[in-house]
């Protein structure tokens, strides 16, 4: 590597901490970080900049009408709607998968067909999700194969970006007492809660986008059991599958 | 009681821990949300969903990683920016704050030294150059990249890519002499 290089990465590092730099010159600073200490110390003082740019606008106050709502939000936000990983069922990510998927080639007729069904939706959500779609594309995504009893799928991993996406064919539809939940598994076997999740019930697969505030290197694997519908702090119920990464 | 300790209460779910940490900071989590998404109620949803983002996570907050509004303001960025996204709203060409604002947050004896370090950075961004405050704006408050930056103010990317190191060179100055 030339010094001309070198100094090339230094450079980009203030842009790399404001989440400004274009998707590729990021992935090469990334790697060149991982043998150059010198510019891991650059990055750990720009880091601590951009930090501080988090609180540099004067404090406003929010009207007093969100802490009485928000309270009233808690009892069902710790359990529910809100679990430690967001979860987002939304069409968007789901779009966005089915199309890293075909991008990917991985394709049997059957999860094509069904690909071409939703290809007009997914056109029109594809318009808005460029981020997400960004997020996904990369070459680090890793792709792994779901397999178990009448289902399959693939689970997209982007360890970088701390991201997955389940997507399965033929996950049984469960009872309004029962939910899927999955779990980010340790090398020791330790489970981590990363969410509940439903099949949708119009649609032959199910996906569930799963973003990790904690670091997706920390685990070897994700499992999905059957748990009561509020889900569980440690997996009680039958499992439907595991995949190691 | 420190941050450290209200969050390990709030993964407990105690709700009076999370309130009080709510007090502390929901006025920085809606000012930095009205920066980025420039709407009173855009932002009050997104520091809504920070908050219970606070409330359903609070177990994954480590203190020896950062401090607690460093972790709540990143995830209120975040979540600012997705909702910017959604919203697909074209970038303001705005430099910032209104300087007016600041002078009302003059420090006084109850803020703690980590308090005026955010405040003297205030002062420093409000003294970097338009077209170096615009770029950091766009960057980090809108989430454009260099490259659409240089699309939106019709610069080439290398002007772009000179003067956001320049105002983060210089912040890093006035950063580093506290
Ligand atoms: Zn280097």
């Amino acid at each position: 590597m030339t010094q001309n290089q070198i100094d090339i990465f230094r450079e980009s590092i203030p842009a790399y901490v404001l989440g400004a730099m274009d998707v590729e010159d990021a992935r090469e600073l990334e790697s060149h970080l991982q043998t150059c200490a010198s510019c891991r110390t650059e990055l750990a003082d720009y880091r601590a900049v951009s930090e501080s740019l988090l609180m540099v606008s004067p404090a406003k106050t929010p009207p007093a009408a969100l802490r009485r709502r928000l309270q009233g939000h808690l009892p069902s936000a710790q359990k529910k709607a809100l679990p430690r990983f967001a979860w987002s069922f939304n069409q968007l990510a789901l779009g966005i998968a089915l199309v890293v998927l075909l991008a990917l080639n991985i394709s049997s007729f059957l999860q094509i067909r069904s690909l071409q069904k939703q290809q007009t939706e997914l056109t029109k959500q594809l318009q808005s999700g460029q981020t997400v779609l960004a997020m996904l594309a990369y070459p680090n995504t890793e792709s792994l194969p779901i397999t178990a009893d009448n289902i399959s799928g693939t689970l997209l991993v982007d360890k970088s970006r701390n991201t997955a996406i389940i997507l399965v064919w033929n996950l049984p539809q469960l009872d309004s007492t029962q939910t899927y939940q999955a779990w980010l598994i340790d090398p020791e076997g330790n489970r981590t809660d990363a969410g509940i999740f439903r099949p949708q019930a119009d649609q032959p697969y199910t996906s569930a986008s799963i973003y990790s505030m904690d670091d997706l290197t920390n685990f070897t694997g994700i499992g999905v059991t059957v748990e009561p519908a509020a889900g569980s702090d440690q997996p009680t119920g039958e499992r439907v599958f595991k995949v190691d990464f | 009681m420190d941050d450290t300790q209200l969050a390990a209460q709030v993964a407990q779910g105690d709700e009076r821990a999370f309130l009080t940490l709510y007090d502390r900071y929901a006025s920085h989590v809606y000012a930095l949300t009205m920066r980025i998404l420039r709407d009173p109620n855009l932002a009050e949803e997104a520091t809504q969903d920070t908050f219970l983002k606070l409330w359903s996570r609070a177990r994954l907050y480590l203190s020896e990683r950062g401090s607690l509004p460093v972790w709540l303001l990143t995830i209120a960025r975040r979540t600012a920016l997705d909702r910017l996204r959604l919203e697909a709203r074209r970038p303001t060409l705005s430099t910032g704050e209104d300087p007016e604002e600041l002078w009302q947050t003059i420090p006084d004896e109850n803020t703690t030294p980590e308090e005026s370090r955010w405040h003297s950075m205030q002062f420093a961004v409000q003294s970097l150059s338009a077209e170096h405050r615009m770029v950091l704006e766009l960057a980090y408050y809108q989430g454009l990249s260099q490259t659409e930056i240089a699309e939106t103010l019709n610069w080439p990317l290398g002007t772009v890519k000179t003067r956001l190191r320049a105002a983060m060179e210089q912040l890093r100055r006035e950063w580093g002499e506290k």
